[in-house]
């Protein structure tokens, strides 16, 4: 009789643990397109077998934790191909507008030089005609305005760089601190011997959309705390504690700090990785070097035409005029310009001449003479920046430089995507949700449920037999 | 390991990504017909086509200013055309006027006509081209001759420019055009060298009445010659009408070496013109090399793009149609 019994309780085992593992699919089935969700499995237990007599019978059976599906190794994985793709990603937007800001279609900055110095050219021909004098001014004017537009232009995508990292920033304080609470949240439910499931899925979610933005590098601790650090070694997250991110405008400029604990620590683009890396690379290191490229080439020509446009006289016989302004640095005679003379050339660059009759086109106030006209029409051709590189050439210089560093960027980014598509595939091979999967193992737990009902049904018919006989 | 609808339609979606992408640059280089829309596309290629294109345009300037140069120069040479012709007319009137049977009414008339010539000689040497003198040198605005109002039959002195007939108000400054990089090219001839026989830049300040001549002062005392009847007496008035023949083919041959010379640069510049014609198709060719769109390699990329993209979605299509989930 106790035999009958012991047999409905281990019948009642099943039916739970089937009902149970049929939930937990079911649960597997619902999250089957949720991002970053790991499978989860019932993980199933005899009960302890009991001694009966000389033989060892069970009693069913019971769900000993539903643990997640996990891999490391591939987490790990994408959270290091997620910082190279947070950088190339953030940098992919600036440098498309870096090459529409240095062109080379047919209004870009070198057909203005080379319109200005054509104007200068076709002036040589008609050296007393206003309305060519008018035009090299004009010309003139457009160029100066091209370098200064670009160099609104560079502004305004640091500017944009800045509102998109002040953005940012909150974002991922929220993370951090979300981080830091499902730590302690994890750290409470595992020591009861459970696993945290979904507050881990999230917690990875999360560590891995950090490496994403500032190229956070986690570390697991033995009570399952995920430590989070930049690439420096300066804490982010560390148990139950996040610090976080604060950014501070001096003048036009966004400095980015962390507050870590009572500390405030300033943070440049070699301490961060992912976003904030490329996004900062390219506002301190990368615009800087083009903005004082042109700033070179802006300092060369104004200067080049300017000395040239003292040496020669107007038709009103004045002499020594400047065409365009100097640049603020200008040195009268120095060995060779360096970057402190060329810097600012290009923003303030501007026509001062106002007078066409004081455009110096020759060497005397004669109406005919083109002497000077010639003269400065030739420093536009001339190989006049390090003996190397005309002014058309120069600017071709700097939009190379772009070209190429967005071309590097585009191939770079289309390989992260991949890898990222490859490990995201990989990940889901090992530890995401297949609907094949998921409806074998239902067929098999609903079987489970049907046997163990019949069994159920057949101890109830044994049980009825045995209270028959008294009747 | 397994296959999950995930990973699937993740991979579906970045093939479909990638192939439009694609589609998409390539549909570009088709409509612009440029390789090089932007400096990622091929970065290498940038400076090669900025050089070029300015190049292209300075190969157009050039080959207006050279348009120009040769208007200027022909208009130079019909102008010493006339003069040419101007100095056969005082030549012939001049030898008619030598043959010693003329009386002095006939000599007045023949006077006359030769003042007539140097009259239109002077029209001829204050020609202006748009307005602009064309024998002023750099002093286009300025009318280049003058009559002197001092001028004396008596005090007329080779050596001394302030005693000819005829003032000179321009400098010696040819106007230069540039027709090549670096090279320019006389286009007209001043004043001083043509009618007065001065070399420009020579700093000379007169004729040495062997190879060059004042054009004025020869037909002027050639009038002065034939109205007093003076065939061959070189101390007598106008110096004689025999030595003012002599000076006349000086004078003629002055204009013809000039002249030849002005031929010769707008042979040049004939010649620079079609060098610069060349160039441009040279340099268009560069240009189209770097940075236009292989047109047919484009078209048949599209096409091929196109049946992936195709391939792709049909792919696509089929992954939905089958699941386990129609077996149960």
């Amino acid at each position: 009789m106790a035999g009958l019994f012991n047999a409905i309780n281990a019948a009642r085992t099943s039916l739970e643990v089937n009902q149970k593992s049929i939930e937990v699919i079911g649960n597997n089935i619902a999250n089957q397109t949720t991002e970053g969700y790991s499978r989860q499995q019932a993980i199933v237990h005899p009960f302890p077998a009991m001694h009966y007599g000389d033989f060892f019978v069970g009693h069913g059976v019971k769900i000993a934790d539903i643990r997640r599906e996990n891999d490391i190794f591939i987490d790990r994985q994408i959270r290091g191909k997620a910082v190279d793709l947070g950088m190339q990603e953030a940098m992919s937007r600036p440098l498309g507008e870096l090459e529409r800001v240095f062109g080379v279609g047919d209004n870009s900055l070198s057909t203005s030089i080379d319109s200005f110095f054509d104007a200068v050219q076709e002036l040589s021909a008609d050296p007393a005609d206003l309305v060519q004098r008018n035009n090299v001014i004009f010309q003139g004017q457009a160029l100066a305005t091209g370098f200064t537009s670009t160099v609104a232009e560079l502004d305004s995508i640091k500017e944009n760089i800045n509102i998109s990292l002040l953005s940012k920033i909150e974002t991922i304080n929220a993370q951090l601190s979300e981080v830091a609470d499902l730590n302690d949240r994890i750290a409470s439910i595992e020591v009861h011997g459970q696993t945290a499931n979904s507050a881990r899925d999230q917690r990875d979610l999360l560590a891995k959309s950090l490496a994403g933005t500032i190229g956070a590098i986690a570390y697991e601790d033995s009570r399952g705390m995920l430590a989070l650090q930049l690439p420096t070694g300066l804490p982010l997250v560390q148990g139950g504690m996040a610090m976080s991110l604060s950014a501070e405008f001096t003048g036009s400029n966004l400095n980015l700090q962390l507050q870590a604990g009572g500390v405030t620590r300033d943070l440049n683009l070699r301490s961060l990785g992912g976003e904030f890396h490329g996004l900062l690379t390219l506002r301190d290191s990368f615009i800087p070097s083009l903005n004082a490229d042109l700033d070179r080439l802006a300092y060369e020509l104004a200067v080049a035409v300017n000395l040239q446009h003292q040496a020669g006289t107007g038709l009103d016989s004045t002499s020594g005029n400047l065409f365009f302004s100097m640049p603020p640095n200008y040195q009268p005679a120095p060995p060779d310009p360096t970057a402190a003379e060329y810097l600012g050339a290009a923003r303030q660059l501007a026509v001062v001449l106002t007078d066409p009759n004081q455009l110096a086109a020759g060497f005397s106030s004669a109406p005919g003479d083109n002497r000077n006209a010639l003269a400065i029409a030739a420093i536009g051709r001339e190989y006049r920046i390090g003996g190397t590189d005309s002014f058309t050439s120069l600017y071709g210089k700097i939009a190379a430089t772009v070209g190429s560093e967005s071309n590097q960027n585009q191939l770079f980014l289309k390989g992260a995507e991949d890898a990222m598509v490859q490990l995201e595939n990989f990940r889901d091979g090992l530890v995401g949700v297949s609907l094949e999967e998921e409806m074998i193992s239902l067929i098999q737990y609903q079987r489970g449920f049907q046997s163990s009902a019949k069994f159920l049904s057949t101890v109830d018919e044994m049980l009825s037999a045995l209270m028959e006989i008294r009747r | 390991m397994k296959v999950t609808e995930q990973s699937t339609y993740r991979l579906m979606q970045s093939n479909l990504n990638r192939i439009t992408t694609d589609l998409l640059s390539l549909r570009e280089q088709g409509a612009s017909g440029l390789r090089l829309n932007r400096p990622s596309d091929d970065p290498g290629a940038i400076r090669p086509v900025l050089n070029t294109r300015s190049q292209l345009q300075q190969n157009a300037r050039y080959l207006e200013t050279m348009g120009q140069a040769g208007d200027r120069m022909a208009a130079t040479d019909g102008y010493l055309a006339q003069v040419e012709n101007l100095l056969v007319q005082a030549k012939e009137l001049a030898i008619n006027a030598a043959n010693g049977s003329l009386n002095d009414a006939d000599l007045g008339i023949l006077a006359d006509q030769i003042n007539q010539i140097r009259q239109e000689l002077l029209n001829t040497a204050n020609a202006s081209v748009g307005g602009k003198y064309l024998f002023a040198g750099y002093q286009q605005a300025t009318q280049p001759f003058t009559v002197n109002p001092s001028y004396d039959p008596a005090l007329y002195d080779p050596a001394n420019p302030a005693t000819w007939w005829a003032g000179y108000s321009g400098d010696d400054n040819p106007f230069q055009l540039e027709i090549t990089p670096g090279e320019v090219i006389s286009t007209t001839l001043t004043g001083s060298e043509l009618f007065f026989g001065i070399a420009n830049g020579s700093g000379a300040t007169s004729p040495d009445g062997v190879n060059s001549i004042d054009l004025f002062s020869v037909l002027t005392r050639l009038e002065e010659a034939v109205r007093a009847g003076n065939i061959d007496d070189p101390l007598q008035a106008g110096g004689s009408v025999q030595a003012q023949l002599e000076n006349l083919e000086i004078a003629a041959n002055q204009n013809r070496r000039l002249r030849s010379g002005l031929g010769a640069r707008a042979a040049r510049v004939d010649q620079a013109m079609a060098h610069q014609e060349n160039a441009r198709v040279d340099l268009e060719q560069i240009l189209s090399r770097y940075q236009d769109a292989d047109i047919i390699k484009v078209f048949n990329d599209i096409v091929q793009k196109e049946t992936a993209f195709q391939a792709a979605l049909n792919v696509t299509g089929r992954v939905s149609k089958i699941s386990i989930l129609d077996y149960f």
